[in-house]
């Protein structure tokens, strides 16, 4: 672990606003609790005492469950509290929510919410830390970090390397905060799919943007591939389910024209058969379920560092 | 017996007239008696029922006839909690305006000439800046019945709109234009597409990064140029309210070019801000509608102020209660206060910038809109035997805007914490003298 550069965050609302130092640092915390799980008395002690809150308005089970059991390798004491049983069906404000578990001794918010910019909101209004998984269409900082991690533990230092996102970009989470933290390790990002589903806007981040994924198969050295959803037809932003595997599915046809040490991830829950086939889903390729593991680490990395830049620095 | 108010030593600023140099303004019973040079016991000689005279120094300042607002949202009936038509008169006054015209958008709607006088009736009874209706165009704003224009006007109704109205049907609004151009009335509307209209900031760059959804210029292109055309085919007085982008400026000015009779306004928040402020903390003081845009956007805004396509600057005066304004960004309604500020902004982002001079720019916030309400027999000017409505104030005040330093009742401007160049002092209005 690395100590040379302090991180003197107590919220982690995207990774737009850190620095390259700053995602590294994460990063390299998370290397050393990725060793702690495999000792095998897999706890440590740093938060021990403290209390986080899982706030989820959203479903989620990866998310979910990756940060709780963090919090609790971490000896923290843990509070779920989703949707359907919080106070937010009562009309209760989200700010509202917020502070009155606070007033219960919380000591770090993990939140989820279908609104952009929530997690800011609450980071505002509480004094605790407040961590991000996933708001709206905004971000989604902590799959983005363990997205780089995985891809740095297969290839190192990142600059240069070629990493393309597939899919539905417009309502990706997962893609902002991919992109922000790729671009700022000097990777080239390249976002391929249909032009109703990527906003010209992306541009301008200095991003490459493909409608076809045939032309640019062999130029990526990683593509990771979004959950394409179902309801996104509905509204008439592509026109089947069939035509977009046809686009844009990942199968071992297109597999084979790929790279060969071609690296193929997915940020999950998978739609085996549409956006990318079962063959490559569980092949040599795959890294899908490392990510899961390592989301465990880098999670465990966040709640650290948080807390302890709150007790370090006040906040 | 009358009371006499005499203004001394101020520049004297009167866009109608063109008059801008240092004089003396009297006021004799509410109404303007004289500009020049007056000393008060001449005042008593020339006007024998005079028997009070209050005089003002109004050195250092400018003396502009009162200002006058054409977009404000007083809450008044329905939301009287957020505002209301007496409190909202006195914000008024604490910005400079003497007039104000107040939106239909109320619960209910100002649809009926019962509504229309409640308004007038509060607006006496306070005693602040005279509040006048923009009345609806269709009984609850919904685009078909037509509202009784004639007996609306005959109550005070100044224009008709059916701001923002709840269902868009394209060929109601050429209809309800017909019908209102057999009177001498504006008729102000922003009736865009609802299905490309919702979302929550300017569409574009910004919005793609904060994940909220956009609301695209197209939406609010299409419903300029649309109801500039409506206009052209029913030979009405259309005035285009709130524009935000290049080619909702530019529609406008197609449309004077044909002689279609078209007015544009801006509100003042919208020269100076863009969409980038809302990703910063997504504050939803920055939640207005039509929404920040571009830089690109705002400096279109200030050609067509400078060429005269826009002839007014209106508040956008939209008070939100701050439980509403503390939800999510996509949650939060729009809305921001601006009768408290519209002025220094105007001073601050168009004159000290150099886009204006002064005296043009007082020009949209007095005598143009005064023109665009039919109020400018008796309002808007410096002029003998109209109201004398006077707005003093100091050019080079700088001043931070903080919850202390707003009257209003809601805090939710844009401005918080920011400095502002430009304050009123002293307001005349129905021969009485308020200090700011």
């Amino acid at each position: 672990m690395t100590t040379a550069v302090a991180w003197k965050r107590k919220d982690l609302l995207g990774l737009e606003g850190l620095s390259r130092e700053e995602i590294l640092h994460v990063l390299d915390t998370a290397s050393g609790f990725k060793e702690i799980s495999t000792r095998s008395i897999k706890k440590a002690p740093a938060l021990r005492g403290k209390v986080v809150l899982n706030l989820f308005f959203e479903p989620s089970t990866r998310t979910k469950a990756s940060f709780s059991l963090a919090a609790q390798r971490l000896s923290a004491d843990l509070v779920d509290v989703v949707k359907e049983a919080s106070s937010a069906v009562k009309g209760e404000s989200l700010v509202d929510t917020g502070r009155n578990l606070e007033a219960m001794g919380v000591d770090i918010v993990v939140v989820r919410h279908q609104q952009a910019g929530a997690p800011a909101l609450l980071a505002r209004s509480l004094d605790a830390c407040v961590v991000n998984a996933g708001d709206g269409t905004h971000e989604h900082p902590t799959q983005g970090l363990l997205d780089i991690f995985t891809m740095r533990e297969k290839f190192g230092d990142l600059a240069g390397k070629k990493i393309a996102l597939v899919g539905d970009i417009t309502h990706s989470r997962v893609a902002r905060s991919n992109i922000w933290g790729l671009r700022k390790l000097g990777a080239e990002v390249g976002l391929i799919g249909p032009k109703t589903l990527i906003p010209g806007a992306f541009k301008d981040l200095g991003v490459n943007i493909h409608y076809n994924l045939d032309e640019v198969i062999d130029h990526y050295d990683v593509f990771n591939i979004l959950r394409i959803q179902m309801e996104r037809q509905n509204k008439g932003l592509f026109p089947s389910v069939r035509e977009y595997h046809y686009l844009y599915g990942i199968d071992s046809k297109r597999l084979s024209r790929m790279k060969p040490d071609v690296v193929i991830m997915h940020p999950g829950p998978i739609n085996r058969g549409i956006e990318i086939s079962q063959e490559v889903a569980d092949g040599e390729n795959s890294v899908i379920l490392r990510q899961v593991a390592n989301g465990l680490a880098v999670r465990m990395a966040v709640l650290v560092l948080v807390q302890s830049a709150k007790d370090t620095h006040g906040g | 017996m009358s009371k006499a108010i005499l203004i001394k030593g101020g520049r004297v600023v009167d866009p109608a007239s063109g008059h801008d140099k240092v004089a003396d303004v009297l006021v004799v019973a509410g109404k303007f008696a004289g500009i020049g040079k007056f000393i008060e016991r001449e005042v008593h000689r020339q006007h024998a029922h005079v028997t009070e005279v209050e005089t003002l120094d109004a050195k250092g300042l400018v003396v502009a006839p009162g200002l006058i607002d054409l977009r404000a949202h007083l809450g008044e009936p329905g939301h009287d909690s957020e505002e209301t038509i007496a409190h909202g008169a006195e914000v008024a006054i604490h910005g400079g305006f003497t007039t104000v015209a107040c939106l239909p958008d109320t619960d209910p709607p100002l649809d009926n000439v019962a509504a229309a006088l409640f308004v007038k009736r509060q607006s006496e009874k306070a005693g602040f800046a005279e509040v006048h209706p923009v009345c609806a165009l269709t009984k609850n704003r919904e685009g078909k019945e037509l509202t009784e224009i004639g007996q609306l006007i005959e109550a005070g109704a100044v224009a008709f709109s059916d701001e923002m109205r709840a269902s868009d049907e394209p060929g109601g609004l050429l209809r309800a234009m017909r019908y209102a151009a057999m009177f001498d009335r504006a008729v102000i509307e922003y009736a865009q597409d609802p299905g490309l209209a919702g979302g929550a900031m300017n569409a574009g760059y910004e919005a793609t990064l904060a994940g909220l959804p956009g609301i695209s210029g197209v939406a609010e292109e299409l419903a300029i140029a649309r109801a500039c055309m409506f206009a052209r085919e029913a030979g009405c007085h259309y005035h285009a309210p709130k524009l935000t982008t290049r080619n909702s400026v530019r529609a406008v000015k197609r449309a004077q070019k044909l002689k279609v009779r078209v007015t544009a306004e801006v509100c003042a928040h919208h020269l100076a801000f863009t969409d980038e402020v809302v990703r910063r903390a997504y504050d939803t003081n920055f939640k207005v509608f039509p929404p920040f845009r571009s830089a690109n956007d705002i400096a279109w805004l200030k050609r067509g102020l400078k060429e005269g396509v826009i002839s007014c600057i209106a508040s956008g005066h939209h008070p939100v209660a701050p439980q509403e304004k503390e939800l999510e960004f996509g949650r939060a309604p729009f809305g921001a206060v601006g009768l408290e500020t519209a002025l220094a902004v105007v001073i601050t982002n168009l004159v000290n910038s150099g886009d204006l001079s002064l005296i043009d720019a007082l020009a949209k916030l007095t005598v143009n809109p005064a023109a665009v309400l039919r109020l400018n027999h008796k309002k808007g000017a410096i002029s003998v035997g109209l109201d004398g409505d006077l707005c003093l104030f100091d050019p080079n005040a700088e001043w931070e805007v903080t919850s202390q330093a707003l009257t209003s009742r809601t805090k939710n401007s844009p401005f918080l914490g920011m400095q502002l160049t430009g304050k009123a002092r002293f307001v005349v209005t129905r021969g009485r003298v308020f200090e700011l």
